[in-house]
């Protein structure tokens, strides 16, 4: 993409060399380069969640997981020092006002995942109390499938959005070049897992552990 | 069967008592005794049973109502557009009593018996809500689960129960100003004061997204300094609508979202829903399905118990724990994705039985967590229990007294704490509990550190009834042969078209249940569950209620936290164990 005139390069691969001449304790790199890996990997999420699948993302922060390999390990309780909110569990008619004053209450750049079949679309609960997905008042970056989704996918979750963050751009000046935020596309994991789960053959059959 | 002869003598008892009430009598399935009163005379019947009876029903166990105008089969009772239905248990008899109130009119009255029982206070707004009937004499009768500006009362049979035949949820700013305007908290609504003799209150708006909080629940608490003069809970944020769902999903369809009320407890909570519906179709358990039940029920047992340690570690300024706990928590998860293919929500056990046979290996899995639990229990008793900060912080806090405890509906390792040793296992041996030797611990104090003895022990006590499970798991079938067990067999399906038409249809369809109805009270991992469930010989209840062990717990705190600091408050929420789709289900 074009930024400041100038070409701009992917985004994921590693940004930071140091010189093999130069001193080693130097780093060059592009600012929006610094800035885009920094904010990528120390993503705090807000401490907040709904129903079921919060304890499923809560067991993501155990040593079993350990989701502190990917800096997402520092939990906030308020929403203004963080980064990112998942909306872990069921989004109730009763409690949306409040989902959609925490939201706006995040600083920005901030990030949404919605997490799990009730946040998604409403999964199983197609009744009265319940809003049919999150992205009916929250802008969502990603979801994760699962009622509830098991830790291991909250993780694979956050490496994606991880990896969006990284390619974001947002530009340092909006005086010259193009304005706003851009934002990659984000791939559809159903289309990208096909192959592989159409090679799968062979599944444990179910009266074998 | 010793609760039916007690359940003839209440009858009777009652017809000689009140010679000049009219007390018609039900025959439900459970076997509970059931009587229809008019609601003229409900308040003498109930105080009468409260205090002056032999052996007293001091527990309110459930209180709800019934929409009767939509039956496909008009059942043989008194004539009533709606019925409210008092549960009262009696400890010492071990027995239960049912009175039902026939009432005409769209929207009927009943007078309230908040004065009789505090926690008639939340089940009484709760029919209100739901059901738009009006209780006369409520101090407070507003919606409970509900937002206060939701327009309609869900569960009565004409208000639609999908979202999707509503119009589309938005959230434009006027609305969430608007809503936002409607949960402002109005301390004279409640009556509470703004200020005291010497000093104005503080009121703290605490929840209802708050780390302490568990979940969704939202306590309003009067402050003089840190001290907590009076507090207000706040429920419904988290009312999934697990009852008005029963009645669309067929009996067999709805086992899922029975896992997803506590969510934490997962298998425990399809116990009291298939043996309801078992006892409502006459099914025969095979002991081989009774013991497997029996054994994952344990493990879940422990697993939500491994929650609570961890969580209540944490609330009260101990990290440590809640690793611990996750980790181990994680290898029960590895068992039940082994055998039933699902980490928390399995939904395995079906009407009749389980959904497939244990898997080979099963039992190496049993013995390694065995193995290596005992002394993992040991650590979290050194690591918590022992703490002197934690000890500080919950011995003598938040005390339940027996009596209080009792008034209130505590049930569970809660009232065991005060020194009642009152389980369902014990007490009512079901699916075979009664094969099993384990102690019901008890603790007498009742206070939070009680609690949490009580549930250590617990723990011990339900790894013993994994192992003898483990260890004599009968040989035979995992599911009943009855027609009404779910999946319907398939072996003749390919040989006879009777069959194969059945199977069709009940597969699609929905095998329907005979008409009647049942709650089989069980022993959750947080108290006493019973699912009342409702045929009227269709494939989907015409009415499931479910009665949840954390609603009466939570109804109780502003109780236990009066006079206390907020620190306390969080000890008292830590170790009381709930689950908030539990209180709003």
């Amino acid at each position: 993409m074009v930024f400041g005139h100038r070409e701009y390069q992917s985004t994921t691969a590693p940004l930071l060399r140091s010189k093999p001449e130069g001193p080693q304790n130097v780093i060059v790199a592009k600012l929006q380069d610094l800035i885009s890996w920094s904010r990528k990997s120390s993503i705090w999420p807000f401490g907040f969640g709904t129903s079921c699948c919060f304890v499923e993302f809560s067991a993501a922060f155990t040593s079993e997981y350990d989701i502190a390999r990917f800096g997402s390990e520092v939990i906030r309780g308020t929403p203004r020092e963080s980064d990112l909110i998942v909306i872990a569990g069921t989004v109730f008619v009763k409690v949306a006002p409040v989902i959609k004053q925490l939201y706006d209450q995040l600083m920005a750049p901030r990030w949404v995942i919605s997490m799990g079949s009730c946040a998604n679309s409403g999964g199983m609960y197609d009744v009265y109390s319940v809003v049919q997905g999150v992205d009916r008042f929250l802008p969502v970056d990603l979801y994760i499938p699962g009622c509830p989704p098991r830790p291991d996918a909250v993780l694979e979750g956050l490496l994606l959005l991880r990896n969006a963050v990284g390619s974001e751009r947002r530009p340092l000046s909006w005086v010259v070049g193009e304005h706003g935020i851009t934002r990659p596309e984000m791939p559809v994991m159903r289309d990208l897992k096909r192959p592989m789960r159409q090679a799968m053959t062979e599944i444990r059959p179910q009266d074998e552990v | 069967m010793v609760a039916a002869e007690t359940g003839r003598t209440v009858i009777d008892e009652l017809h000689e008592r009140f010679p000049n009430i009219e007390l018609t009598e039900q025959t439900t399935a459970d076997g509970m005794p059931t009587l229809w009163v008019d609601r003229a005379h409900v308040r003498s019947l109930l105080s009468y049973l409260k205090s002056d009876a032999p052996s007293p029903y001091s527990m309110l166990f459930d209180l709800t109502a019934i929409d009767e105008r939509a039956r496909r089969t008009p059942a043989s009772q008194p004539d009533a557009d709606f019925t409210v239905v008092y549960q009262l248990l009696s400890l010492e008899r071990n027995s239960d009593i049912r009175l039902k109130i026939p009432l005409q009119g769209e929207y009927p009255s009943i007078g309230s018996i908040t004065d009789l029982w505090p926690n008639a206070n939340w089940y009484e707004r709760e029919i209100w809500d739901m059901f738009g009937i009006n209780v006369e004499g409520h101090p407070f009768l507003r919606r409970i689960l509900l937002p206060p500006n939701w327009v309609g009362h869900p569960l009565r049979k004409e208000y639609p129960a999908r979202a999707t035949d509503l119009p589309p949820y938005t959230l434009p700013e006027e609305k969430q100003r608007e809503d936002e305007a409607e949960y402002q908290f109005d301390p004279e609504e409640y009556g509470l004061a703004r200020s005291g003799e010497d000093t104005d209150f503080l009121f703290l708006n605490f929840g209802p997204h708050h780390p302490g909080t568990h979940g969704l629940l939202r306590l309003i608490l009067q402050l003089d300094g840190e001290q907590i003069v009076n507090s207000v809970a706040d429920i419904g944020w988290h009312h999934r609508a697990a009852e008005k769902m029963a009645e669309r999903q067929t009996f067999h369809t709805y086992i899922p979202y029975t896992d997803r009320v506590d969510y934490l407890a997962g298998l425990l909570n399809e116990v009291p829903y298939v043996l309801s519906i078992e006892k409502l179709a006459g099914i025969e358990i095979p002991l081989r399905a009774q013991y497997i039940r029996v054994m994952l029920s344990e493990l879940w047992r422990i697993a939500n118990h491994l929650v609570w340690f961890g969580t209540f570690g944490s609330d009260v300024g101990a990290l440590t724990p809640v690793f611990f706990t996750f980790n181990d928590r994680e290898r029960i998860f590895d068992i039940m994705e082994a055998i039933c293919g699902f980490r928390m929500h399995p939904g395995w056990f079906r009407i009749g039985g389980v959904a497939s046979d244990l898997p080979n290996g099963w039992k190496g899995l049993i013995d390694g967590f065995l193995d290596y639990f005992p002394k993992r229990i040991e650590e979290f008793d050194k690591v918590l229990a022992k703490n002197s900060i934690f000890r500080n912080r919950t011995i003598g806090v938040g005390a339940y007294t027996p009596q209080s405890a009792i008034e209130w509906g505590v049930t569970g390792p809660n009232l065991r704490a005060t020194g009642i040793d009152w389980d369902l296992r014990k007490k009512r041996p079901y699916s075979s509990y009664d094969h099993f030797d384990f102690v019901v611990p008890t603790a007498t104090e009742g206070d939070c550190y009680a609690r949490t003895v009580v549930r250590l022990e617990e723990m011990r006590q339900s790894l013993r009834i994994v192992k003898q499970a483990a260890e004599n798991m009968p040989a035979g079938s995992y599911k009943s042969s009855s027609r009404f067990a779910m999946p319907p067999r398939k072996e003749e399906t390919m040989v006879a078209i009777e069959t194969l038409i059945n199977h069709f249809l009940s597969v699609s369809w929905g095998q329907p249940i005979p008409p009647g109805e049942a709650m089989i009270p069980t022993e959750g991992a947080k108290g006493n569950y019973g699912y009342y469930v409702i045929s009227d010989g269709s494939n989907y209840a015409y009415r499931c209620h479910i009665r949840t062990a954390s609603f009466p717990h939570i109804q109780s705190i502003p109780m236990l936290a009066r006079g206390l600091l907020i620190s306390d408050l969080i000890a008292i929420l830590g170790s009381i164990d709930y689950v908030l789709a539990d209180v709003d289900r």
